[in-house]
């Protein structure tokens, strides 16, 4: 999951949107161009060793990156959080939401020549949801009915998948879901063809046979190198570049590697490490090679609501009254950051409800201080702040450490600990006080917030109190989530938005999360050789819309 | 000096067995799953996807019988499976392990050329301008350490001049930059052992014995200079191996140089403990092998060392 990779977030500025990207291989193009440039070329980047390029398991961004441009599935999500059909021709859903029926476009291939069907998708859903697949992102399709089954090896199918003519798939989900189309933008609900065999075939795992916009040129040479070239038989409009070489960097150092790669020519586009933001800005920016946008991922500070010196709202009131977001966007960030003051990412753009956080819009000491007295912040009362060490946190926490000693006299105890050492504290029974915490989304709905991040169900206790849900902070409101099963019991979209907004406004007036800072992607792109380029969903290039210019 | 061999064989076995011990307990006692960390994620991990890779990697099983599991496979040659690709971690490091090699002979070789040369002129031209500068430039690269170093030569080489690749990967042209970078700081040593053992040679009896019966120049300076000046220097080579494998973890990431040490920082970043202690393994094995070569190699040179 992308969150994952927040630890390596870096600095942002101000938003400049870049609509170009609300295309997304729509299946409506005959002329096959948009805007000017021509086919051809030969784009070079750098990214990290990815988990998995095959879509049984590929996860971060950059396994996504590869397998969104071998794999093409029904729908595919837009930079800004829209989501359009891709293989789909029509969708329906059943009054009670859960059946759903979609039309597959017809006469589309695999590159080995297979045709795209029904077949090929429940194939590819049966091979995730496998207990032998061990798939870290087949609870995606947890929804389907028969997933349970499946995963703990009763059956070998999903009873909830058929096939009632060659082109037409229907899913009958254990619960409704009025959105369930929007989650088949992830990569896991690819079709396979029939070679793909299991979960486990290495063969295919490193050279999967796709039929999306590009195919694999050689097999993945693990840590080192992917190449893709353009599939000419693509069944919807065909990408530009007629080869993408990716060289696989060591983590260590891959942000400087891309960065030195873009400096010296070799690479067309880069990340940089943090520190040379904004001699990269400087440099690049009056070029028109730099690129930046607000990306579906939030910062927050998440507060222990069910214990300890944060358990009453008006101490997290006052706790985000007493941060000065702006000072720190200015003295760490060098301005390159967004306030965030929504629970929701501004790149959601139908729900987006600008300054809906009172509190985060600027600092108000008095305020800061009246509500801590009323909320039993005494001074002197020690608030505990973990994050993760060695991504670039210390800093901005040291800041916030700061200011909250300063304005409500509190001591803070920060503590820096390992990432995974980290996710293991905020789970323990007892934990308390304050968390670093980020969230990226994994598709493009309100709800891939709100419900794993706010509703009781995700609290999800064991035995022993330790929480194995992803609702970390213990929030629990039952206003909140009748509203969020209500969202998910309304077919009409607009009308679901509306009740996202509602839900978030609840969750906002008990300060369930402390909003930061947006999550605000920088890169470089070589615009002198190439045109149309922007960031997608996944915050990776957007290869099969760039064109040589 | 065949028994001589196979003690020297025997002690191999204990010292890797021993290094691998230590290793093998101390990744796994790290707390930390490392199948929780393989991906990397924010979410919670289904536990039911835990215990079937806990399952699949023999994890679920105690230290010691994992331990034992290792040995044995060890024993044929067999390495273990790695994390992240479910490769025979032999398969996944010989190709490495070649590159690696390349650049060490290249290194080693940059060494050799270099130092010894640069260190028998100065010997010869005591206290000329040549020795001085000979002596203030190595003194110089000894201090600079190879991380600077490699990346000042990136920044010019690469990216100012455009001259070599950024990636080497392991291409020809790839190699040039990280060798000299991993072989600067043993060359400018060698080149001041070299001077000194040189210059002690020429003041010894045997020399001014060997000029004074009116042997040619030449035949003083191949036979017993040289000679004799070389052996320290070789033993030095022999140990500095070792090292050179521990340079290559710095230089091969700065390069990007598909080899052993880059292998490591990578699996060391995966939580991939399997190529973790693949890799130690093997490079435990290659040092003891090769100061055994050293150790045949200077009997071979001054017959006065005997090996027992």
């Amino acid at each position: 999951m992308r969150g994952a990779r927040s630890a390596k977030w870096v600095a942002g500025a101000i938003v400049i949107a870049l609509a170009a990207t609300a295309c997304g291989g729509g299946d409506d193009s005959s002329s096959g161009s948009k805007g000017s440039g021509k086919d051809g070329g030969s784009f070079r980047m750098g990214i990290t060793e990815p988990v998995a390029i095959d879509p049984y398991n590929a996860q971060e961004s950059e396994g996504i990156l590869v397998t969104t441009n071998l794999f093409t599935g029904l729908y595919l999500p837009t930079a800004d959080g829209q989501v359009v059909p891709a293989l789909a021709t029509s969708k329906k859903v059943s009054k009670d939401g859960k059946t759903w029926t979609f039309g597959i476009k017809k006469d589309t291939k695999f590159t080995n020549g297979e045709a795209v069907d029904a077949e090929s998708f429940i194939r590819g859903w049966n091979r995730v949801a496998q207990k032998s697949a061990a798939s870290d992102v087949a609870y995606h399709m947890a929804g389907v009915d028969g997933f349970g089954d499946v995963q703990s090896g009763k059956a070998k199918t999903l009873s909830g998948l058929s096939a009632p003519d060659p082109y037409t798939l229907q899913v009958k989900l254990s619960a409704p879901d009025f959105e369930f189309y929007v989650k088949l933008t992830h990569t896991v609900f690819s079709p396979v063809p029939k070679v793909a065999g299991d979960a486990k075939n290495k063969a295919y795992n490193d050279a999967p046979i796709g039929n999306g916009p590009f195919k694999m040129s050689g097999k993945w040479e693990h840590n080192k190198s992917i190449t893709l070239v353009r599939n000419d038989d693509y069944g919807l409009t065909k990408a530009h570049l007629d080869k993408v070489q990716i060289d696989i960097l060591n983590s260590n150092n891959g942000s400087t590697l891309e960065y030195q790669g873009f400096e010296s020519g070799q690479y067309d586009w880069a990340r940089m490490p943090t520190p040379q933001l904004p001699a990269a800005k400087a440099k690049y920016d009056p070029q028109g090679e730099w690129l930046e946008q607000d990306t579906n991922g939030m910062n927050y500070l998440l507060p222990i609501t069910d214990n300890g010196p944060l358990k009453n709202v008006k101490a997290r009131e006052a706790v985000s009254y007493a941060i000065n977001r702006d000072a720190i966007i200015k003295g760490v960030f060098q301005n390159m950051q967004s306030k965030s003051t929504t629970i929701l990412p501004p790149a959601f753009k139908d729900v987006y409800q600008k300054d809906l956080c009172t509190s985060c819009v600027a600092q108000d000491t008095a305020k800061a201080k009246q509500l801590a007295k009323e909320g039993g912040l005494k001074p002197g009362t020690t608030i505990e702040l973990g994050y993760n060490t060695g991504a670039g946190h210390e800093e901005w926490i040291q800041a916030v450490k700061q200011q909250l000693e300063d304005v409500l006299g509190v001591k803070v105890k920060a503590t820096g600990k390992p990432f995974a050492e980290l996710l293991g504290d905020q789970q323990k029974p007892n934990a308390t006080g304050l968390y670093r915490f980020a969230w990226g989304a994994d598709y493009p709905t309100p709800d891939n917030f709100l419900f794993p991040l706010l509703d009781t169900a995700s609290i999800n206790k064991d035995a022993s109190g330790k929480v194995t849900g992803d609702n970390r902070g213990r929030y629990s409101n039952k206003k909140f989530d009748d509203l969020l099963a209500k969202a998910r019991a309304t077919e009409d979209e607009s009308g679901r938005n509306a009740i996202y907004k509602e839900a978030e406004k609840v969750a906002m007036d008990d300060m369930a999360l402390i909003p930061l800072w947006n999550r605000h992607q920088l890169r470089l792109a070589n615009t002198k050789k190439f045109d149309n380029m922007a960031m997608d969903f996944h915050e990776d290039p957007n290869l099969a819309e760039i064109k040589l210019k | 000096m065949g028994r001589y061999v196979v003690r020297r064989l025997g002690q191999l076995v204990v010292v890797v067995l021993g290094a691998t011990m230590i290793l093998f307990a101390c990744l796994f006692v790290i707390p930390g799953d490392p199948v929780g960390q393989i991906a990397g994620s924010d979410k919670a991990r289904d536990p039911a996807v835990i215990a079937e890779m806990h399952k699949q990697y023999g994890l679920d099983k105690p230290l010691v019988v994992q331990y034992g599991t290792y040995v044995g496979k060890l024993v044929t040659g067999d390495l273990g499976t790695d994390y992240t690709q479910s490769r025979p971690v032999t398969e996944i490091l010989a190709p490495k392990l070649g590159n690696t090699a390349k650049l060490a002979i290249a290194a080693i070789v940059i060494d050799v050329v270099i130092g010894i040369s640069v260190g028998v002129l100065a010997a010869m031209r005591r206290y000329s301008i040549w020795d001085v500068s000979a002596t203030f430039l190595t003194t110089l690269a000894i201090g600079v350490p190879s991380i600077v170093l490699g990346m000042i030569m990136q920044s010019i080489f690469v990216i100012k001049l455009g001259w070599f690749p950024l990636i080497a990967g392991d291409s020809f042209e790839g190699i040039v930059l990280p060798a000299i970078t991993l072989a600067i700081i043993d060359a400018a040593l060698v080149a001041q052992l070299a001077r000194s053992t040189m210059l002690e040679v020429l003041r010894a009896d045997y020399v001014k014995t060997a000029i004074a019966k009116g042997l040619p120049r030449r035949t003083v300076l191949a036979r017993h200079i040289m000679r004799n000046s070389v052996i320290p220097v070789i033993t030095y080579l022999g140990i500095s191996f070792g090292s050179l494998l521990g340079g290559a973890i710095i230089t091969e990431t700065i390069f990007n140089w598909n080899g052993i040490g880059l292998a490591l920082i990578q699996a060391i970043g995966q939580n991939n403990n399997p190529i973790i202690v693949g890799v130690v393994t093997i490079g435990v094995a290659v040092f003891v092998v090769l100061n055994l070569i050293v150790d045949l190699l200077y009997a071979a040179l001054d017959p006065r060392i005997r090996l027992a």
